[in-house]
Formats: structure tokens, sequence, C-alpha cells
């Protein structure tokens, strides 16, 4: 066992990364707003952690002091709600596709700027950055209680009024705005505890991975989490974490079948060489037989049926 | 937007003056002034096309005037968005129910006590005890609404799989969860029998009753306004061409004219 | 004064091939409202097809070299058409994956009635099938065309007076001409054939299209195959300009691309034409002291006509109805 863990923990704890960020694309898709800007949030949580860890190191030999990662985790969230705050209001008049290409945008503006500011270390990204932890698997004792948390949130927020004010919003904004919620008021609420936790994950990520750059944030980041979220499936929580789990897993489910003995050698060779191949037919093939997603309501209410 | 206006009569709950409402070219809605006063159950009616839903929109603030002023209450409410409108307590229906279909019979009126809410978010994420007895409160007001409506029984089904009727009268309930002063009805009685008008006209005058509502209605079909309104407005073309107790109403040559013009 | 003539013609070159790019783009959206992720890499796709078709040798990092040099002998197709041939070929081959992509990832959801997000998902997975597919089987460096696939072309052309050079590359004046001469065909095809004009009644209203007794499913296709079409010619042009770097390259224009179609409204095809200029301009005019924040422009733009003018900067707004 521990050695499995020690073998995989840098899967298991990405995995866990993934699941997070797929919540942070759930929470505004909970009322009803496609937004794909969580992975520049993520990227500046990331810098913000880099830069404060690699500017200021810890004294000695020492491992990297835990409460300094858990206070940039909490400036990486703030400073995260901040931007959104400042970027939703605006944005979020717009709807549907154009809210989504709006987000395109606004992530790849930072792109550009993290690719040419001296402070993220232009280009090159910035590297070499502190561990807290001596193993990649103890990533998970902050990874996996954030995660965790975060289901716990989703999973009560969906209970009360804010919650609800969401999911009105997702149905009908029309009539929500007619039953005494303000669309703007809580899109941008949304909006912004999506791009908190995008900003907290970034902060872990960025220690996590050792080295931070450009290529953190980007467009194919956006579109990732977005299959996680719509394989996963959109309805409940519990699709956008299953999702991000599973198909950060995929791929190297594929590599170890390529270690299977008695394959042909070509097809070890298109498992190991051409496992994104399958990664994305598996990706087309999902969207097109389960358009709701891998787990659903209707799929929850059952199993609660079955236990006892 | 909110400045007090000396002439607004106290017991005048809603007073349009001079709404007015052009689309492009074509002018919806006209010029229209009259005033509802408290209690009443106000009539609208006019043919298809008259610009009868799109002044209930000018008033709920789904659609912004052209020209013209709305009191609520003696306070001008004319520009406010429709949820600042809906928190003083305008509720509404609509004409081709706007249920929230996916979600359950008591989400939908729970929905609408949004503004009820006095607990933070934090307070209700840990379920502290003053949210939890909130909630608990939101949810006994609610059960309550849907049993006056007659669904309690189907309080966790999902409203689109509702009857036609049912659902209408899921909308009412929801309506009434904002805790209005003013309720707007577009067609209630749109796709019910005999039957169930009959029924639906002795519901509305006991909500009235019940909840110390002025009731504002569209509606279609004509005697099932003529005996129950107070008082009916006649529009057509987006003018207002008769206003009165239902008798004055239904003698009115413009009335008449219009009606059978159409 | 030079610099700044040399700023417009690098500009409109750049922008005439932005326009060929987003008119691909914007012709799938405007007759099925949905965005078509795999454009970038059919962009790329084209760009290499030309490659293999001009004769040019493939390396040995992918799969094709080893194929082709078992069944050929050398890393490359035992042909050598020339460049304009090719051009067109490889634009057709992108156009027929193209039309499997209608096939794979937009036909069966339409089918079903499904949310039209869902087609995001699925284009994006089959795009992600197809640069891997072409990593694979080319590897992952530059391919640069060769300096003679021009034939005996100068490298560049004066376009100032003697002692007041204007130098622009041929490439670029071909990257013009090729990317007018699509883009007056297409509004030829699409404003005087009886096909077009079946692809625009598609466009306004598919349900009336289809009672009127159009094949809405055979225009689609065509829709698709135009699309990647422009699309293959638009990818072939920057190879030839900068080099084809890396199946990824494609990505990055389909960012550029979206940019674009926002900035003309969405599904609108003259407008689609006046984006792709106003970018290319746009871009050439950034000072040299921030050429870094080049590839931020479309962006910026983007971001600011979507909060600004959401119908993008010719259409008119659509009123909501309650």
């Amino acid at each position: 066992m521990g050695s499995f863990f020690n073998t995989y923990g840098f899967l298991l704890t990405s995995m866990v990364l993934a699941a997070s960020l797929a919540l942070s694309l759930y929470l505004p898709l909970m009322a009803g707003q496609l937004s794909l800007a969580s992975p520049g949030f993520y990227a500046l949580g990331g810098y913000i952690a880099a830069v404060l860890s690699t500017r200021y190191p810890a004294a000695g030999n020492t491992l990297f002091p835990l409460w300094r990662l858990l206070a940039e985790m909490l400036l990486a969230g703030l400073a995260s709600g901040v931007l959104a705050v400042l970027v939703g209001v605006p944005a979020l008049r717009l709807r549907g596709i154009y809210l989504a290409l709006a987000t395109i945008a606004f992530v790849e503006i930072l792109r550009v700027l993290s690719l040419n500011l001296a402070i993220t270390g232009g280009a090159v990204g910035i590297f070499g950055i502190p561990q807290p932890f001596s193993t990649q698997i103890g990533y998970l004792w902050i990874a996996g209680p954030l995660l965790l948390l975060s289901m716990l949130f989703t999973y009560r927020l969906e209970r009360i009024r804010v919650g609800r004010a969401f999911v009105a919003l997702r149905e009908d904004e029309l009539a929500a705005d007619s039953m005494g919620i303000s669309p703007t008021c809580y899109k941008v609420l949304a909006f912004t505890l999506g791009a908190v936790l995008a900003g907290v994950v970034g902060a872990i990520s960025a220690h996590f991975l050792n080295t931070w750059n450009a290529r953190q944030g980007t467009f194919d980041a956006s579109i990732s989490y977005l299959a996680f979220v719509l394989i996963g499936g959109s309805r409940t929580f519990v699709g956008p974490v299953v999702g991000g789990l599973v198909l950060t897993a995929l791929p190297e489910l594929l590599r170890a079948l390529t270690g299977v003995s008695g394959l042909p050698p070509w097809l070890g060779q298109f498992l190991r060489d051409g496992r994104l191949i399958i990664y994305g037919a598996l990706i087309a093939i999902g969207a097109v037989f389960f358009p709701q997603g891998l787990i659903t309501p209707d799929l929850l209410s059952r199993w609660r049926k079955l236990q006892p | 937007m909110t400045a007090p206006s000396p002439v607004a009569a106290p017991d005048i709950v809603l007073e349009a003056r001079g709404m007015t409402r052009r689309f492009g070219g074509l002018v919806a809605v006209d010029n229209v002034s009259f005033g509802v006063q408290r209690g009443e159950l106000f009539g609208l009616i006019g043919p298809n096309g008259a610009g009868k839903t799109t002044l209930f929109n000018l008033i709920t603030g789904l659609t912004p005037p052209s020209a013209g002023t709305l009191l609520h209450r003696g306070q001008v409410v004319t520009g406010l968005r429709p949820h600042r409108i809906a928190a003083r307590g305008i509720a509404r229906t609509f004409q081709n129910i706007r249920l929230f279909g996916e979600l359950s019979a008591l989400q939908n009126v729970m929905i609408a006590q949004h503004t009820q809410g006095r607990a933070g978010m934090f307070a209700s994420l840990v379920a502290a005890p003053a949210a939890r007895r909130e909630e608990r409160d939101l949810r006994e007001r609610a059960m309550a609404l849907l049993e006056l409506v007659g669904l309690a029984g189907r309080a966790n089904a999902k409203a689109r799989n509702f009857a036609y009727g049912d659902q209408r009268r899921l909308e009412i309930a929801r309506a009434l969860a904002l805790q209005p002063d003013l309720l707007l009805l577009d067609e209630p009685a749109a796709g019910m029998n005999p039957n169930e008008k009959a029924t639906l006209t002795d519901f509305i005058r006991s909500i009235r009753a019940q909840f110390g509502l002025t009731i504002l209605l569209i509606e279609h079909h004509v005697p099932l306004v003529m005996g129950l309104c107070d008082r009916v407005a006649v529009l057509d073309f987006g003018h207002l061409i008769a206003l009165g107790d239902p008798a004055q109403v239904q003698n009115n040559p413009a009335v008449i004219e219009a009606y059978l013009g159409e | 004064m030079n610099l700044f003539l040399q700023q417009i013609l690098n500009g409109l070159a750049i922008g005439s091939l932005y326009a060929i790019f987003a008119l691909g783009y914007t012709l799938v959206f405007s007759i099925l409202r949905v965005i078509n992720f795999t454009h970038g890499a059919l962009f790329a796709l084209g760009a290499y097809a030309t490659y293999l078709l001009t004769g040019s040798a493939v390396n040995p990092s992918g799969v094709l070299a080893s194929l082709f040099s078992a069944f050929f002998g050398k890393p490359a197709l035992p042909l050598a058409l020339p460049f304009l041939v090719s051009l067109v070929l490889g634009a057709c081959v992108a156009g027929l994956a193209g039309m499997l992509v209608e096939r794979i990832a937009f036909k069966p959801l339409r089918d079903r009635g499904a949310d039209p997000l869902l087609a995001l998902v699925s284009s994006l997975g089959v795009s992600i099938v197809l640069v891997n597919l072409m990593q694979y089987l080319v590897g992952t460096e530059i391919y640069p065309f060769p300096d003679t696939v021009l034939g005996n072309l100068p490298r560049a052309i004066n376009f100032g007076v003697p002692g007041k050079p204007v130098p622009v590359r041929t490439v670029q004046i071909v990257m013009f001409v090729v990317s007018m001469i699509l883009v007056v065909l297409l509004t030829y095809f699409i404003n005087a054939t009886k096909t077009g004009k079946a692809l625009r009644a598609v466009a306004e209203d598919t349900t009336t299209a289809y009672l009127l007794g159009i094949n809405t499913d055979r225009l689609i296709l065509l829709t698709f195959f135009l699309s990647g079409f422009l699309g293959g010619v638009a990818g072939t042009l920057v190879g030839l300009s900068v080099g084809i770097n890396g199946p990824y390259f494609g990505i990055a224009y389909g960012l550029k691309g979206l940019a674009v179609i926002v900035l003309g409204g969405l599904g609108d095809i003259p407008g689609a034409v006046v984006g792709g200029f106003a970018l290319g301009l746009a871009e050439a005019f950034v000072p040299a002291h921030y050429v870094a924040y080049k590839d931020a422009v479309a962006f910026a733009l983007l971001f600011i006509v979507l909060l600004t003018r959401p119908q993008g900067l010719l259409g008119r707004a659509a009123v909501q109805k309650v």
C-alpha cells in the first residue's frame, strides 16, 4: 500500500487538484454561467505562491513552512476574488457562448501578460519553488481536505437560499429576476466563488509542480476543465468531481496498459505515444453518448433509494 | 428614484401615468394612465395584441417604458430592475408559465422567498441555529402555500411534470411566496375548463381576503372578468379605451366595437 | 512614412489570412449556431497535407517517416506537385476532414437535439484526436517549406520608389492574393448561386429551410467542407510564411479566429472579413517596443467588443423576447 502511494503520489494529487478545478467551473455553472476563466485565476494563484515563496525563501535547508503555504492559499483566494469581482461585473452581462468567449479572452490576456512581465519570470517562468512536503503524496494532506471542504461547501450551498438563487438563475433568469433575485449580484457571487477556489488550487499546484509558467493557464486548460464538468455531469457537484478524477487518471491508465505483456509491439507503441488520441476520442464519445454526463441527478437519487 | 409623490392618494396601490412603450415603429402601449386601489380586484382585458402583457412587463420592470411614470404606494418605481420591483411587493405570474421546470414544487416556492431570508451565507452554510430555524420557517411557510393551492402532496415532484392547471396554481403559490401587496395574474384561467374556472374565481377571491391583496389580472375570458373584478380596464391597440365597473364597460360602444372588430 | 506603408501592407496580408480563417469558423456558426473547435486542427492538417504533396520530406520522429521509407524508399511522398496544386489539394484534405468531423462530432448531437454546448466538447475531443494523430504521424518539429516552393519568384518585392524601398515579402503577397481570391469566390458563391442562397436560407432558419424542401443535411456537409477548405488554405499560407510550427500551432490561430468572428459578429460573413482585416491592421501597428504583447491585441479587442457591442462591430442589437 505504501509503495502504491509513493508510486502514484503525483497522479493522486493531480487527480484531486483537477477535481477541485472542475468544481471551480461548476460553481458559476450552478448559476447558469458558462465561464472558462478558471485557468486565469489558477495561474494567478500559482504566481502569487511562486513569487512569495521564491523571493522570500524559508531559512535553512528545512521544508517550506506549512503555515506559509496556507497563508499563500488565503492570499491567492483573496486576490482571485477581487479580480473576479472586477472582471465579473462587466462580463457577466453577457450570456451563453459570449460569456465563454469573454472569459477565454480574459485567460489569454493574463497568459500574454505573464509571458512578458518580469515578476512572473517571462517565458521561462518561475522554478525551484520550495517544497512544504518531502514527498509528492504529502500534498494530499492539503489538496484532499480542500477538495472535501469544497464538496461539502457545494453540497450545503445547493440547500440554502444563496444556492437556490443560483439554481433559479440557471433555470430561468427572467423568472428569477421577477422573484426578487438580483441576477448581477448572484452571477458575480457564483463567478467569484469559482475564482477563489481556482486561485487557491493554483497556490497549491505551484508548489506541487515545483515550477510555474505561462503554460499553466491556457485555453487548453479551460477546455479540459470544461470536459471534466460536462463528461462528469453538470447537474450535480458529484459529476465534476468524478469527471476531474477519472479524466486525469485516464492518460496514466492508458500508459499503464502499455506494460501489459502479450500486447503486439505496435499496439504497445500506439498506447504509449498515442494515448492523447485515445483521450480525445473518449471525450468525444462521452459527449455524444452520455450527453448528460456520467453522473446525473436521477442516477444519484436511484443510488440513494438502493441504500436501506 | 423613489421620491414620494405628493399627488398620489394613500389608498392607491399602483398608479400608471402616461405609460408608453414603443418597439421600433410599433406602439405597444400608448399613454396609458390608471390607478388601482388597495384591495381592489382590477381586470385588464382587450383583444389579442392589445398590449396587456406589455403593460404587465412595464409594471414589473421586465421592459423599460419609453415614457411615463409608475408609482407603487406613492413612490416612483419607474426604471427599477425587476428584482427591486419584486422586493417591493409586486409579484406576478406569466402568461406562458415560467416555472423552474427542473426543480421541485417546493423549491419553486422557496426560491420566491428569497427576499425574506435574513441569515448570512456563512451562517447558512454551517447551519448555525438561527439560520436553521429560518430555513425551517421558510420551508413551513412554503408548504403552507402549497397546501393552499392543493399541491402539498406533490411538493417534491418536478414542476415540469405537473399538469397544466397545476402549473398555473403552482405559479400563483410561488408569487404569493413573495408576500406581495400587489399580485399580477397574467391569464390565470387560460386552458382551464369551466369547472376549473369557477374554482379559480373562488380561489382568487379567497386569497385576496386572506392575504389582503390587491390583484391586477389579465384575462381573455370576458365573463370571468366581469363576474370577478371590481373594475375593468380595456386596452385596444395599446390605448386605454374604457375604464369602469364591469356593467359600464360592457355597454361601452368603443369596447363593443373593439371586440366585434377583432 | 515608409514604415507606415509597410505596416499597412503587412497588416493587410495577415488580415486577409485572418479573414479566410475566420470565414471558415463563421460559416459553420451561421448554420449551426455552434463553434467548431476542430477548426484550428484542420488549419494544421491543411498545412501538413500541402507540405507532403509538394514532395517534401518528413522528420524521422513521426511514424509517417518510417511508413514512407518502407513503401517509397524515402521519407516523402513519391510526387512533387506544384505549390498551388498542392495548396488546393491540401485544403481539400482539410475540407474532407471537416466533413468527417461534422458526421462524428456534430450530427449525432444535432439529431438528438442536445445542448449546443456539448458540440463544443465533442468537437474538442475530435480536435485532440486530430492534433495528436498528426503529432504521432509527423512529430513536433518545425517544417519550413523549401525555398524553392514558389519557383523562381524573388523573396521580396519593392513597393516603394528606388532609393526609398518598401520591401514586402513575396510570401505576404501570395497570402493576400490567394486569400482575396477565396473571399471573392465565396462571396460570389453565397450571393449568386442557387446552393449559396439555400445556404443562406438555412442560416436564417433551419426549420423553414427544411420545410421549403432544402436538403439541410447535405448543405451542412458542404458548409463543413468549405470551412475546412478555408482553414486548410490559411494553415498552408501561415506555414509558407513562418513554417509549420508543430501540430499545435493551429490552436493559437483557432483562438484568434474566435476573436475575429466576434469582432465581426458571430455568424456574420462580411463581418468576418472586416474583423480579420481589423485585427491584422491592429496587430501591425503595435509599437515595436510592445511587440511581445501583440498576441494580446486580439483578446483585448475581443474583450472590449464583447462588453460594449456583443453583436459585433457591424451587427445590430437583437431584441430579447420576454
